[in-house]
């Protein structure tokens, strides 16, 4: 009896857990398949849900021509790599330095770097454009990425992953002569590997949406990327629907396979935040 | 000889205890010159004349401030950031907790479910604002359609923060989303099936139980979404443009039009100071109120 009326809220719950899916991913359904609509499509009443074809690959041809989509995400690529690259790197040596140093004002400084994340990023954007202009960065790839150096919590995540290292492994290593970048490079590493590549993808998935920041720093359309770029295609395109979602397709794909890739680590990755914040 | 190999090893010891500074050298260098430096350079702003190249030319005192607090616009923009905050984060909080309760369980389509209710995640937010801008647009938008209604979302200004509400929860559901079931997931399993057994309902167990034992888990939701409605700036650049007749003009959309578009500095860097101040403030209060609850409990 409590079996079966267990049974039946499990179904139940099941029908509306995926009609509320269906819901939540209703604007990304609605986003591919009005890529594959005519342009005519558009102008009918009552406007329809799916395309009358999915063998409709023109609006992507189209896009891609009329559009320099592939620069914006070439782009974007450089950007994030670069600003991924710059923030793993410092923060990979601060933790370090945390994790296996001793010197006169750790403390501080480690506070220092962690207040970082109390000063939201939106409320500087102004003062670091001034800064940025004059250091003759606009339109550059630096200049997009440079005040994306410090990176806070991945520089707090790697120093909890780094002090489960045993002390023991540290101090054979140095009696055999090692030195600490060394040590850095062929021991500590290689056993962070795993957060090293949760924290480096999601910096880089940071980065690729950023809108803000690419925004003002460039004015050249071939140095926008694809965040920037996307929102601006109705000047090229003019209001025609079928190209821009055509578009905003094509840049999503990129952004799923990344999506792919972290879902395994991302739950772990966001409550160690969680525990920062 | 002997005085030689004595500096040799003074020098090494003096490199030693250098090396861990040389480590920390790149990120603080950034943290200063891209954090600490610009803001306090907007503290200072705020207190100054300031003329369009971005150079002080005097000291103003309080006379920034006073001029924003009489400007029109700025009320408004107040106004409306503060009623986006007030709608997003409760409503954010309720709907990624209740899919991370519906999703608690494992049953057997959880994977399909729970990758549908992350998927927001995965799409970046110009192309979230792109989308919703064409799928709630009156003449071509499907949504209208479908509930029999003829609504401006973003044209009306009655409703255009609706608008930009229902896009900003729909980006920011599936992180918390994922933290609740985290977190809801992780709790003993004793404990639950405890007060299960106890005949608790689901209501008595969720708010006796299971709420109390995630409550740093939205204390941590609470504070990372005021910040984030507070800094709402994008779907309204994207799709309003502040509009219309400036009901979706939020603080950071004026910190952007007055400093970049009208180089306005000292008026940006006003409208910066007073929305970081409310943000700290609001965040200090989530905690006082957090730290309030353990002293009775």
């Amino acid at each position: 009896m409590r079996n079966k009326k267990e049974r039946a809220i499990s179904i139940i719950v099941t029908i509306i857990a995926v009609a509320l899916g269906c819901l939540i991913i209703l604007p990304v359904v609605y986003c591919i398949f009005g890529a594959f609509k005519a342009r005519v499509e558009f102008g009918n009443y009552p406007p329809t849900f799916l395309p009358e074809s999915f063998a409709n690959l023109d609006n992507f041809k189209e896009a891609l021509e009329k559009t320099p989509l592939l620069r914006f995400m070439m782009n974007s690529f450089i950007v994030s790599l670069m600003g991924t690259v710059a923030r793993m790197a410092f923060a990979v040596l601060a933790a370090y330095a945390f994790a296996f140093f001793d010197f006169r004002g750790k403390t501080v400084l480690f506070f220092v770097i962690l207040a970082t994340m109390m000063l939201p990023g939106d409320t500087l954007t102004i003062t670091n454009y001034l800064t940025v202009s004059r250091l003759n960065l606009l339109d550059t790839y630096l200049g997009m990425c440079i005040t994306s150096f410090v990176g806070a919590s991945q520089m707090f995540m790697l120093r909890q992953n780094f002090k489960t290292i045993p002390r023991e492994l540290r101090d054979a290593a140095f009696m055999d002569g090692c030195g600490h970048l060394r040590f850095l490079w062929s021991v500590v590493l290689p056993i962070g590997k795993p957060v090293l590549m949760t924290l480096s993808v999601q910096s880089f998935i940071n980065l690729w949406n950023a809108y803000l920041w690419p925004l003002l720093v460039t004015n050249r359309e071939e140095m926008r990327t694809v965040q920037v770029g996307i929102t601006m295609l109705t000047s090229v395109t003019g209001t025609n629907y079928h190209l821009i979602l055509a578009a905003v397709t094509l840049t999503l794909i990129p952004s799923f396979i990344l999506f792919v890739i972290l879902r395994r680590n991302i739950v772990k990755g966001m409550t160690a935040g969680a525990i920062v914040g | 000889m002997a005085s030689s190999k004595v500096s040799v090893s003074q020098k090494k010891s003096g490199f030693k205890r250098l090396e861990p500074y040389l480590f920390l050298a790149p990120i603080i260098l950034f943290a200063v010159a891209f954090v600490y430096y610009p803001f306090f350079k907007t503290f200072l702003y705020s207190f100054s004349k300031v003329n369009v190249s971005g150079e002080i030319t005097g000291f103003a005192g309080f006379e920034n401030f006073a001029y924003l607090f009489g400007h029109r616009n700025f009320k408004k923009a107040l106004f409306n950031t503060l009623k986006l905050t007030v709608m997003f984060v409760p409503l954010n909080l309720c709907f990624s907790m209740g899919c991370a309760l519906l999703a608690n369980k494992k049953r057997k389509l959880s994977s399909v479910y729970e990758t549908m209710f992350t998927l927001p995640m995965a799409v970046p937010m110009s192309a979230v604002a792109m989308i919703f801008k064409i799928l709630l647009s009156p003449t071509v938008g499907y949504v209208n359609y479908f509930l029999g209604i003829n609504l401006g979302w973003f044209e009306d200004r009655k409703y255009a923060m609706f608008g930009i509400l229902i896009v900003c929860l729909w980006m920011g559901m599936a992180f918390d989303f994922l933290l609740f079931l985290s977190a809801l997931r992780g709790l003993p399993e004793s404990v639950v099936e405890a007060a299960q057994l106890d005949g608790a309902g689901f209501f008595t167990r969720l708010f006796k139980v299971q709420i109390p034992l995630v409550m740093p888990t939205i204390l941590y939701v609470v504070c990372t979404n005021l910040v984030l409605a507070m800094m709402t700036s994008g779907p309204v650049m994207i799709i309003t443009e502040g509009g219309p007749s400036r009901s979706t003009t939020t603080l950071i959309y004026m910190m952007f039009t007055s400093g970049y578009q009208s180089s306005d500095y000292s008026l940006a860097a006003c409208i910066s100071i007073v929305t970081f101040a409310l943000t700290f403030g609001m965040t200090a209060l989530a905690f006082w109120f957090d730290s309030k609850r353990d002293d009775y409990s």
